[in-house]
């Protein structure tokens, strides 16, 4: 039996919730109701495995079969599985996926402006962050890029990959997301650095409720973007302070990445550069770092770590 | 690729004038300041990480954010449009040129790209090869990598968004490469120079002889 089996009726029923909440908001410059109309197709198709090997091989694979049978593939198709046996995370990282956990990916046709890409990783990490606190964890951040982390252990991480379908050439991308929810087993290497939803709150979570919940985030995350290109593409400043981006600003104030020193490399782990104090976040997105020696350097990938609490 | 090299020329040419001339353009549109004067020598950016900006070049003001332009190479200031200074100008126009004295190994590449076939970087970002191919260069070699239209060669990595980057050229052999690991590459810019496996030996004449007439590094 599947047990994370949400249903398209759960996320839209979430997201009106959010959408009438942000609503309320007196004087929002963003047009909440314009929001869920620009994100309302994430997790319109809901496909729930019990298994799976790897759910981005997966959604490469139905996207080449659905575009070779004359259709068109769904654009917020999410994927779900309880296991997966062949997860794995950024380089060759393992991505260690037991059942309990909110294992997936969801398919988005891309129809975004080069400057919103570049913000899918932050929206999607963004996501997983505001969902974890509206269940009650309150300290979730974020690590820049969209590491969502509880009390310095990892709790989410996610992959974006694009995929340039056969037939057509026509472009997708695969955001696959990896959340500790009630599983709470780790291998030895990686149990004094991660984290479960379920460890944290002392009780297990609803998990359908709990996904439809992140894909209703996610879906607003990714309306957000659709409308700050509509108001940029109109002439006008974006929603945020100063005529900041909102999904920026919004990312802001979950991250605690903001004043803390880190060591940064383009794979981290088994390669490290340097040595810096974050300084802030650019309008790309790009991480503004004060070096050793003073100077500042941004980055644009890569990732980093945290060298303090 | 040219089939036709003319060795001579080409070194001659690089003989009489071992300069390449860099001319610098408004990065939009503006108000311009220059922060230079003609025959001012310049620097590159410099450091381990490259963190060091290179000389100030000018001052560009659009709406009241001032952005000042550094130096991306060093060398000597050989033309300034002074005429254009406190004036507003159009993203692209010309400003200055920056005269760069070039090393052999500048050169050896600087032939390389003129015969080679260069695949640029679709995007600025970082790059790293695709796992299939990077075994192959670990394996042989990246001379003895050979790589056909529509591969998939690299991935391009932007803000954690991987992109499979496919080649788009006639078949040949990765000869140059013109990325590092973990090094941001601006748009336009080589990534890989491709050359015909027949052709490799021409190749290799022609940096056999720029080292061989290059006694120097400079």
């Amino acid at each position: 039996m599947i047990e994370n089996n949400p249903t398209p009726e759960a996320v839209y029923q979430r997201l009106q919730e959010m959408l009438a909440r942000e609503a309320d908001v007196a004087g929002s410059p963003v047009d909440a109701q314009a929001v869920g109309r620009y994100g309302a197709f994430i997790g319109s198709v809901i496909n729930s495995h019990d298994s799976l090997p790897r759910a981005m091989d997966h959604a490469r694979s139905l996207i080449e079969k659905t575009v070779r049978a004359g259709s068109s593939m769904a654009s917020g198709t999410v994927i779900l599985a309880d296991t997966m046996t062949q997860s794995k995370g950024r380089f060759t990282r393992n991505w260690f996926a037991p059942p309990g956990g909110v294992w997936g990916c969801m398919i988005h046709a891309n129809t975004f402006l080069p400057q919103s890409r570049s913000f899918i990783s932050l929206a999607t990490g963004l996501a997983c962050c505001e969902a974890v606190r509206e269940v009650g964890v309150e300290q979730a951040t974020l690590r820049w890029v969209n590491d969502v982390l509880v009390d310095g252990k990892k709790l989410a991480g996610f992959l974006v990959e694009t995929y340039t379908e056969p037939v057509h050439g026509e472009e997708f991308t695969l955001v696959g997301f990896g959340i500790n929810a009630n599983n709470c087993l780790f291998p030895a290497d990686l149990v004094d650095s991660s984290v479960s939803l379920k460890q944290v709150l002392d009780e297990k979570i609803n998990l359908p409720d709990f996904t439809s919940l992140f894909l209703a985030r996610l879906a607003w995350n990714f309306g957000l973007l659709y409308h700050e290109e509509a108001k940029g593409l109109k002439g006008g400043r974006f929603s945020g302070r100063d005529g900041r981006h909102m999904l920026l600003q919004r990312w802001q104030a979950c991250s605690d990445s903001v004043g803390k020193k880190v060591v940064y490399g383009f794979d981290v782990m088994t390669a490290p550069d340097y040595q810096a104090e974050v300084l802030g976040v650019d309008d790309d997105g790009g991480l503004v770092l004060l070096l050793e020696d003073g100077y500042k350097k941004t980055e644009y990938s890569g990732e980093i770590r945290y060298l303090q609490p | 690729m040219s089939n036709e090299i003319d060795f001579d020329e080409l070194l001659s040419k690089y003989k009489s004038d071992p300069f390449d001339y860099v001319d610098v353009f408004a990065v939009h549109t503006g108000r311009v300041t220059f922060k230079v004067v003609e025959g001012e020598e310049v620097n590159a950016p410099s450091g381990e990480w490259l963190q060091v900006p290179g000389t100030q070049l000018y001052e560009i003001n659009r709406e009241r954010n001032p952005k000042i332009i550094a130096a991306r190479t060093n060398g000597t200031v050989a033309k300034i449009h002074s005429e254009l200074d406190g004036q507003f100008v159009e993203a692209g126009e010309k400003l200055l040129t920056i005269k760069h004295p070039l090393k052999k190994k500048e050169i050896i590449e600087n032939i390389l790209k003129e015969v080679l076939l260069l695949f640029p970087a679709p995007e600025s970002a970082k790059y790293f090869f695709a796992m299939d191919i990077q075994s192959r260069i670990d394996k042989k070699g990246a001379r003895a990598v050979t790589i056909d239209q529509g591969e998939e060669i690299l991935t391009m990595s932007l803000m954690k968004r991987d992109t499979p980057v496919y080649y788009q050229g006639p078949r040949g052999v990765i000869h140059s490469i013109y990325f590092k690991q973990g090094v941001s590459v601006a748009q336009g810019e080589p990534l890989i120079g491709i050359c015909a496996p027949e052709k490799l030996p021409i190749i290799q004449k022609i940096i056999t002889r720029v080292k061989a007439d290059w006694d120097t590094d400079h």
